[in-house]
């Protein structure tokens, strides 16, 4: 089962849930930007949560497929078209040999997963097939490649309840935990950061999310670099917000007044430079219930299988 | 003396000082062992760097509230003394020359040194890794010699070759890949640490010693240096 590339894109990487072991060695966490939607890909497909998909950032492309088997594209609308006709996302589709894929520009978020039965049958590095590039682990495709796939044999028709297809439209709220520094920031400090809508920057990619608004004054401008995990907002020097994301360094060394929640990021990835975010307090308890109904439906456990 | 504080909705953050202490760093990895061990059906992954221990656990196993207070009883106990590990000690040869060390000349000004001393300084001591990362097999080592200290490049430099070894201050690095960076370069090494070979992941753990040694230009070219 394979595809072939004929366009590969603006950038368009194979990714699974992610590289998490390697963190104390200096490897990012990598993996899909999008939980969400690619939870859902592999859900509807009957797939391992660790599957890899393609994440197609933008657009851009076009896959030839030579075999039949059963896709499932969830996340943007990238205007996702087989044989030039309109296709549905969110759900399985059949394809046939010399059938066209092409998903050309962003109508709705930013990123599609394209997932087939079984993931892409890239080579796993370091316990992923997560492709990262600032750490020169894989590669984008290319054109001409062939993606190969496990064998897909079933004939699965399923799709996703329409309610469940997120908004992403919707004014952007980011969840956060009182984490790290939280508590070195002052009633000011806060004030201002949890007072305003933020914009995002177009310095914003796979490794963190640059906002643009009211700098907060702040004293200190390094310290002693510590671990950094997922979703964690580092108050640059500038008093700028950076959300730290998928390819950040392992460690850093500025002020971080929290963390997102990582379904919001989800969110937070499909948006384009521009759009509005705001910054929400979250406990912690609330933040693990929701995740861990999350990692139940999807079938997630982060220790068995890494 | 320990604090334990969260990090996000499935990681807690462990300090084990508030200043970068030589002592730290073994002890660190050392607790990160116990805890490994004694906790794998909850701990995903851990981040140990200078004072602290990035922990991450699964969610669906225990609670923030839950694990936090299993750490802190088994950092009671915790005896730094005893030492389980033997730290490696990681050899690196090094071309100081000229040509490889874009910022050796202007630093032997800036100091006073003549380039044997520079080298000798550089050289002659064993570091230690206190963290790793930046980029994979990106150790930071420490502590510089005062006499050699410099501080980062106010601009960073686009691109430094793979083996350049700079120093920032009271540390000091070898760069695994081609990477951009602030770090006054002092010379490179032959020694491959990119990842092209896998084996490299593992050439560096916190608490491992490193020492630098100086190789002349011919051996340099010799063993594949490029100038």
């Amino acid at each position: 089962m394979s595809f072939k590339v004929i366009k590969p894109g603006f950038l368009t990487t194979v990714q699974d849930y992610g590289r998490l072991t390697h963190t104390q060695q200096g490897l990012s966490q990598s993996g899909v930007m999008d939980e969400q939607a690619y939870a859902w890909a592999n859900h509807l497909l009957d797939n391992h949560y660790n599957d890899s998909a393609l994440e197609i950032t933008f657009g851009g492309v076009i896959l030839e497929a030579l075999d039949k088997m059963v896709i499932c594209v969830c996340g943007a609308d990238l205007d996702f078209k087989v044989n030039d006709q309109s296709a549905p996302i969110w759900r399985n589709l059949q394809i046939r040999p010399t059938d066209r894929l092409s998903w050309s520009v962003p109508k709705h978020g930013i990123r599609a997963y394209l997932a087939v039965q079984g993931g892409f049958q890239t080579q796993a590095l370091f316990g992923s097939k997560s492709v990262n590039l600032r750490e020169h682990i894989g590669t984008a495709i290319t054109k001409d490649e062939t993606l190969t796939c496990a064998p897909s044999n079933s004939n699965l028709e399923r799709l996703m309840m329409p309610r469940y297809i997120p908004d992403y439209h919707q004014k952007v709220i980011l969840r956060l935990l009182p984490s790290y520094q939280y508590s070195e920031f002052n009633d000011a400090q806060k004030a201002l950061f949890f007072g305003q809508s933020y914009t995002i920057s177009y310095a914003n990619d796979r490794s963190g999310c640059r906002l643009n608004g009211a700098p907060i004054a702040i004293k200190r401008d390094k310290m002693i670099s510590e671990g950094i995990s997922y979703g964690s907002v580092e108050i640059a020097t500038d008093g700028l917000p950076i959300i730290l994301l998928k390819d950040a360094p392992s460690i850093g060394g500025y002020p971080k007044i929290g963390t997102v929640f990582s379904l919001d990021l989800a969110i937070l990835s499909q948006q384009q430079p521009n759009a509005k975010v705001r910054f929400e307090l979250m406990d912690i308890d609330q933040a693990q219930k929701e995740r861990a109904a999350f990692n139940q439906f999807f079938g997630v456990s982060e220790i068995q299988n890494h | 003396m320990h604090k334990i504080i969260l990090a996000g909705e499935n990681s807690l953050l462990i300090y084990f000082g508030d200043k970068i202490d030589p002592a730290l760093p073994k002890n660190i990895a050392n607790f990160a062992n116990q805890l490994k061990n004694k906790y794998s059906e909850f701990v995903v992954s851990l981040t140990p760097a200078y004072t602290s221990l990035l922990v991450r656990y699964d969610l669906n196993k225990t609670s923030a509230q839950v694990f936090k207070s299993k750490i802190s009883d088994l950092l009671e106990r915790f005896d730094p003394a005893e030492i389980e590990r033997f730290p490696n000690i990681i050899h690196i040869p090094v071309y100081y020359g000229f040509e490889v060390g874009l910022d050796l000349e202007r630093l032997l000004v800036e100091q006073a040194l003549t380039l044997d001393e520079f080298i000798h300084i550089h050289s002659s001591q064993s570091y230690l890794v206190y963290a790793i990362g930046f980029s994979p097999v990106f150790a930071f080592l420490g502590e510089v010699d005062k006499q050699i200290q410099a501080p980062r490049l106010a601009t960073p430099r686009i691109k430094i070759p793979a083996g350049s070894v700079g120093i920032a201050d009271q540390q000091t690095a070898v760069y695994p890949t081609d990477s951009s960076g602030g770090w006054n370069i002092i010379g490179r090494t032959i020694v491959d640490l990119s990842l092209k070979n896998p084996d490299n992941l593992d050439k560096f753990e916190v608490g491992d010693q490193v020492e630098f040694y100086p190789i002349t230009r011919d051996e340099f070219i010799r063993y594949g240096g490029q100038i």
